[in-house]
């Protein structure tokens, strides 16, 4: 009756259809499902529709490699390593005609409560954020063209009206986020798919019951027999999850709690290049392209860096790790 | 005699924030100097307040610095790993934060802030990284602060896109009309900007931005502030602040933050 939900990497990301809605795990430069992304780029996905979560390298790469026509966040970025460059570049220019890119700005209380949504089936949250701000004036809202027409986008962006029950004034309805797909990176999965995360689960959990198809890739395939030991540790269920994927570190450059830590060398490096779309292609094509699976990508990195990575279990993350100091202040920040 | 200590004004500006958190506050932090300046609270005046990042760590006092909300370093031994739907919002919208503390590239003379871009927001010159839970902690902490460097293309009469409420926002957004956030049912309000130069506090009555302190210890005067804000600022009732001790400026150097992660 039960059949495996075990797949290739390449396999998995092949279900991911050209327009897909897609919902990645993980925080900024934590735990994100990168060797899934890689490969996403490899495979010359197009039109992709990325929704919530506070996103990272994962956003600026996919932006870069011109994979994606909307982006619905509250965040692009890098955090201290650095500025989403390809996201600028594409967002400076502006609008689907120039680039093909649109972006729709939210909120981190916003993004999780339209991925509540999503995971609780009901159609939009109220929240008592947003009041007051841009975000949801009218005149900002570049998905306008599309509501109502594309039946992936809102109809309307958000929806103020009275607390007709309490009385207790205005609210702001959010619209559920119905993701295709959610791609998680974690450091455990039972064969049959319940999920064990150790650190932040962050959204992850929500994401995986709003989307219809959930991809996890994981450091380890387990039995499910020994995730049974120690249920309290287990946060998504297996009937939710739809494959799995063996990648060991398939969070790479981000941070894995208790497994590696954040490779700010390579970040550097990506920045850089970021930088210059000339520069770009040549990192992509270096990293992602020409590499052909997640195997070769870690012998291009090579034991030692790998193994330099690794965290302390007792910290969960590498103490003597040579951090990256920080540029100094927004030096692209124009005067005005 | 006492030997004169020497720091820089990202130093003297997280010492400035760290004081204004109480021993008690329930606190969330970003990334960057909020972080540093409530975990030097923690180390020194401020042991019992609850430090809160908003991917999750509930109740944290990091070994190490973290570098972001989602850092392993920030997850340590805390008594509670929540998610962003508990802390964002539950915890935060139901009024159980005293304390947020932002960052920005923009303020305007009302504290209203600026992380999303600069120059028109179809068109803007710069897009930032976005607001990710900037916003939400203006509009639902108890009261709030704001770290900014002090610079007159920074301190502007009205930024280019309003991220995080401050005291006056819009409700009609065609005319661009001010209105004061009590009549949008936002809840709390900024209470002092920190900046390289001094610590800025807003009018009980016109809720407008004026000098509450400034950086004399640094050579700073209530003229230059003047000079380097982008609006009309009121200067009569500023007065020196009280410099950073040794003691705080060592456990910020030793204890805090030594990788140089965010102050160097």
């Amino acid at each position: 009756m039960k059949t495996s939900k075990r797949m290739s990497l390449s396999e998995a990301v092949a279900l991911i259809p050209d327009g897909a809605t897609v919902v990645f795990g993980g925080w900024t430069v934590t735990r994100k499902p990168m060797a899934a992304v890689y490969e996403i780029i490899r495979q010359g996905k197009k039109n992709l529709h990325l929704v919530s979560n506070p996103g990272g390298p994962e956003n600026d790469l996919l932006i870069g490699a011109g994979c994606i026509r909307l982006c619905e966040t509250n965040y692009i970025g890098h955090e201290v390593l650095g500025h989403p460059y390809c996201f600028r570049r594409y967002y400076e220019k502006g609008g689907l005609d120039r680039t093909g890119y649109l972006h729709d700005d939210w909120t981190v209380q916003t993004g999780a409560l339209r991925l509540l949504a999503g995971a609780m089936g009901v159609p939009f949250m109220p929240t008592l954020s947003l009041r007051g701000t841009d975000i949801i004036n009218p005149e900002y809202d570049l998905l306008a063209p599309h509501r109502g027409k594309d039946p992936k986008v809102p109809r309307q962006k958000v929806q103020v009206m009275n607390d007709p029950f309490w009385g207790e004034g205005e609210v702001v309805l959010v619209p559920a986020l119905k993701p295709d797909f959610a791609i998680i990176h974690v450091q455990m999965v039972g064969e049959e798919g319940t999920v064990r995360i150790y650190g932040g689960p962050f959204l992850d959990y929500y994401a995986a019951m709003a989307a219809r198809t959930t991809i996890v890739t994981a450091e380890y395939i387990t039995s499910e027999d020994y995730l049974r030991s120690q249920p309290e540790l287990n946060v998504i269920p297996k009937e939710v999850v739809d494959v799995i994927v063996e990648v060991p570190f398939g969070a790479h450059p981000t941070t894995l709690a208790g497994m590696y830590d954040t490779d700010s060398a390579f970040f550097n490096e990506y920045v850089a290049a970021s930088k210059s779309e000339l520069a770009f292609k040549k990192w992509l094509s270096e990293w992602v392209l020409e590499i052909p699976d997640h195997m070769c990508y870690l012998e291009k990195l090579g034991v030692r860096r790998l193994l330099s990575l690794r965290a302390d279990p007792a910290l969960g993350y590498n103490a003597a790790l040579k951090r990256r100091k920080k540029e100094p202040q927004e030096k692209t920040l124009a005067t005005g | 005699m006492v030997k004169k200590l020497s720091y820089t004004p990202r130093e003297a500006m997280a010492v400035s924030a760290s004081r204004l958190i109480k021993n008690g506050d329930r606190v969330i932090v970003g990334t960057g100097l909020p972080l540093v300046a409530a975990i030097l609270a923690k180390h020194t005046h401020a042991r019992d307040a609850i430090l809160i990042m908003e991917a999750g760590p509930y109740d944290g006092y990091p070994l190490a610095l973290p570098s972001c909300v989602a850092d392993p370093r920030g997850f340590y031994r805390v008594p509670l790993i929540c998610d962003p739907v508990q802390l964002m919002g539950q915890f935060l919208q139901k009024g159980r934060i005293d304390v947020g503390f932002l960052g920005g590239a923009q303020i305007d003379k009302y504290g209203n802030v600026n992380s999303t871009c600069i120059g028109d927001y179809r068109h803007p010159q710069v897009r930032l990284e976005g607001s990710g839970g900037a916003s939400d902690i203006a509009a639902l902490a108890r009261r709030f602060y704001i770290i900014i460097a002090h610079e007159a293309r920074r301190l502007v009469e009205r930024v280019d896109y309003l991220t995080s409420p401050g005291w006056q926002c819009y409700r009609d957004f065609s005319s661009r009309k001010l209105v004061r956030r009590e009549e949008l049912g936002l809840r709390g309000g900024p209470e002092a900007v920190v900046t390289t130069m001094g610590i800025m506090k807003f009018d009980q009555d016109t809720k407008e931005m004026y000098v509450a302190e400034y950086f004399a210890h640094l050579g700073i005067t209530p003229d230059m502030i003047k000079e380097n804000t982008g609006f009309k600022i009121d200067v009569s009732r500023a007065v020196p602040a009280e410099p950073p001790t040794g003691e705080e400026l060592d456990i910020l150097r030793t204890l805090v933050d030594p990788e140089g992660i965010f102050m160097n």
